[in-house]
């Protein structure tokens, strides 16, 4: 008999303590790692440094047949198009031009082709003061009315940008204004929103199925 | 004199102190089972397989490098990138540039909250893919306050803009006086002449200090080891930039160090559909965020009333 029963009642209930937290360990009780639910890629179309739409200049830079925007293959240079409207003014598009969806401006007033497009040269623009600008230059008559935003623009601050931050490292790319605006219906269009972000625990991840314990 | 008295045997309970077998085979069960819990509790350290190599482990502090010492960093990290992810990486250790000082201006009137600046910066970052890294988060919020308690980043319709709301991004807000510099232990974050404020990976210990502090919630943990897909790596690095990060690391965002150091603009601006977003030199008169805290309404420094100065400027169109 051992003389101090207490100790060795300690010592035994140590040892069973002990192998226990070994049996813990080894099967890994707690500090088991979630599984990694995997986050599908993201579609290549959110990090598409492109604009949203294509000018008549990046289009024809891209190769389109200029003959596209070549008006006298099918109006008459005689004859200056004639302008239809509704009983309430607004402006009714003939259906070879039904692709042209005409807001501009919120006031629904701005529909007429040639407060814009020359009607005696439909090749040409035509800003309000009197200037003619070809098609593909169309920044110019955009200014002749919207100032602050053309001012902005030739500061940089309105507008994308690409390349350099400032020109003594490499070009700077701005874009013109139909590169993201339809002169038609200059209103910024509406865009897919990129996915958002997942919950950092996997288990958190509505869509998730945390693997069984095994 | 009496003969002497022959020393009594030993008596068999004379000590108790006295080894036994039961007792030594009692102590030894104690000790052994000991032993066995302990490695045991260690037995995941078998899992551990990115032990660092001597020359990780003695690397010094990038300030304490000379340029010959940053040479040779700079191509081991090749080497180990090209190992891991297949691609030979080219590595830079790219200085500030004298005379500038970054600043980033973002227009809430324009924004519209499509987050393809956050996803072209995890592609230009090399952000860990799963679980997700982002340094930046799109809030929306109502139209009429500023109200963070009424923001919500895990908006998501299928087109934006919604009506009655608009968008801001958060992102590293590079402080003039930043709280995650002052509190790092071990100086591995601070702020560079051009008010970049970096992080040496390679330096931090995880203690998570500047997280805690950033009252932008823009530093960010590496819980796990951060998982790229082959062939999505972008090769173009720097040290203090997006070269890929360990587990047990912070990163955050450094307005892309790694293009806007040579010149470029950074990958959240370029992507950015509206041109919402602008970038360039504040002591550059002429540069386009001059012209902008000169002209426009500038309106906040997020949270200005904590003292941070970030030099990421909100504004509105007028």
């Amino acid at each position: 008999m051992n003389p101090e029963p207490r100790t060795s009642q300690a010592l035994n209930a140590l040892t069973v303590a002990f192998l226990a937290l070994t049996l813990a360990f080894l099967l890994d009780l707690w500090g088991r790692p979630l599984a990694l639910t995997e986050i599908p890629p993201v579609d290549p179309q959110f990090t598409n440094t492109a604009t949203v739409r294509l000018s008549i200049a990046d289009q024809i830079a891209a190769g389109a047949d200029p003959s596209d925007w070549d008006c006298y293959i099918c109006h008459d240079r005689k004859k200056p198009p004639q302008l239809r409207f509704d009983e309430n003014q607004n402006l009714l598009i003939p259906e070879e031009h039904e692709d042209i969806q005409l807001h501009h401006g919120s006031h629904n007033r701005n529909n007429n082709c040639f407060n814009c497009h020359n009607e005696n040269n439909l090749d040409l623009l035509q800003t309000r003061d009197g200037r003619e600008l070809k098609l593909a230059e169309s920044t110019p008559l955009c200014g002749s009315c919207h100032g602050p935003t053309y001012r902005d623009w030739e500061a940089g601050a309105h507008g994308r940008a690409n390349g350099h931050w400032h020109d003594s490292f490499g070009p700077r790319l701005r874009q013109a204004c139909v590169a993201c605006h339809d002169p038609h219906a200059p209103a910024f269009p509406q865009q897919k929103v990129g996915p958002g972000p997942y919950p950092l625990r996997p288990v958190d991840i509505p869509t998730a199925h945390p693997q069984p314990p095994h | 004199m009496g003969d002497p008295q022959p020393t009594p045997p030993h008596p068999p309970t004379a000590s108790p102190r006295a080894l036994t077998r039961r007792s030594f085979l009692r102590a030894s069960a104690v000790f052994g089972g000991g032993l066995a819990a302990l490695a045991a509790a260690l037995a995941p350290l078998r899992h551990l397989d990115d032990f660092p190599t001597l020359d990780q482990f003695l690397q010094k502090y990038y300030r304490e490098l000379t340029p010959a010492e940053m040479e040779r960093i700079l191509r081991r990290i090749e080497a180990e990138v090209e190992r891991e992810y297949g691609v030979r990486p080219q590595v830079r250790d790219v200085k500030p540039l004298t005379g500038v000082e970054y600043v980033y201006a973002h227009n809430l009137t324009r924004c519209i909250g499509c987050r393809r600046c956050v996803h072209a910066c995890v592609a230009e970052n090399n952000l860990s893919r799963t679980p997700e890294v982002q340094y930046i988060r799109v809030l929306r919020l109502p139209h009429g306050s500023l109200d963070m308690e009424k923001a919500d980043h895990n908006y998501a319709p299928e087109w934006v803009p919604e009506p009655d709301h608009f968008y801001m991004p958060v992102q590293c807000q590079q402080c003039r006086n930043p709280p995650c510099v002052k509190v790092c232990p071990v100086h591995a974050t601070w702020q560079e002449t051009d008010g970049l404020t970096v992080i040496d990976y390679d330096w931090c210990i995880g203690c998570r200090y500047c997280a805690a502090a950033c009252p932008y919630w823009a530093r960010h943990f590496n819980f796990t080891r951060p998982s790229i897909p082959k062939g999505q790596l972008n090769p173009d690095m720097a040290y203090l930039g997006n070269r890929p990060r360990r587990q047990g690391v912070m990163e955050k965002c450094h307005f892309c160090i790694q293009r806007t150091r040579v010149g470029r603009y950074p990958a959240c601006l370029e992507v950015c559909p509206t041109g919402a977003r602008k970038f360039g030199n504040i002591l550059d008169p002429e540069s386009e965020v001059s012209y902008i805290l000169k002209h426009k309404r500038v309106f906040i420094q997020l949270k200005e009333e904590l003292g941070t100065s970030p030099r990421f400027y909100y504004y509105f169109d007028v």
